[in-house]
């Protein structure tokens, strides 16, 4: 098995970019993969805990809570994510927040990885 | 070096393919890329198909956007998100999304 490493930059509402890595995450994670995710930039927002899911507004808690229960370790850029409003204790439980080095420690330690840019 | 190329997008990155040279390289459609392997414009297929025989479409994004796998060239392999993983892991050694 092997390690893929995800950066993904994209928001979750306006780009199917973001939905794809949830998947993606998932299916290698069933697959035996160890997975790590990083956000930043707009994908940030996604780890507020408790935001409301409109109709067609999605929210991400539900899909990164079973992510993480799947093994994937998901990080959020600490400076992306406060510069949006949000403070850590309002984050998802089990999303950790980081600096870039985080993900620099990752994309080493793998053998794949994959860097979805932004909008 | 093996580099699978990941095109999201139908009209903004085939010049970027272009100037990208890799020993092997893989075109792998998602979301909205997929309709490369779909779309003709002027009864010409998209000009994707001819840069590389390593041609994947991801099967979840075909069937959102209402097409079937006979609907696709046929130089295109059809993959869901677990045979995409495989490509991943088994087929390139790197991948890069553009």
């Amino acid at each position: 098995m092997g390690k893929l490493a995800l950066g993904v930059y994209p928001g979750l509402v306006g780009s199917a970019c973001y939905d794809f890595s949830l998947k993606l995450a998932a299916a290698a994670a069933d697959k035996g993969h160890k997975v790590s995710i990083w956000y930043s930039g707009n994908a940030t927002g996604s780890v507020k805990a408790h935001q409301k899911h409109l109709k067609d507004y999605s929210t991400a808690e539900k899909y990164l809570t079973a992510l993480l229960e799947k093994g994937v370790e998901i990080c959020t850029c600490e400076a992306c994510t406060i510069a949006r409003g949000i403070q850590k204790p309002e984050g998802i439980p089990g999303v950790q927040w980081n600096s870039m080095h985080w993900y620099l420690a990752a994309i080493h330690s793998a053998d794949r990885v994959l860097h979805i840019g932004g909008e | 070096m093996n580099l699978g190329i990941f095109v999201s997008d139908y009209k903004l990155c085939v010049d970027t393919l272009d100037r990208i040279k890799a020993d092997k390289l893989g075109i792998i459609l998602v979301l909205n890329g997929v309709y490369h392997a779909v779309l003709k414009e002027d009864g010409k297929v998209s000009e994707l198909l001819s840069k590389t025989p390593n041609l994947y479409a991801l099967s979840e994004d075909l069937a959102t956007r209402g097409f079937s796998p006979d609907q696709v060239d046929s130089r295109v392999k059809v993959v869901d998100y677990s045979g995409l993983v495989d490509v991943i892991f088994n087929d390139f050694e790197k991948v890069a999304w553009i």
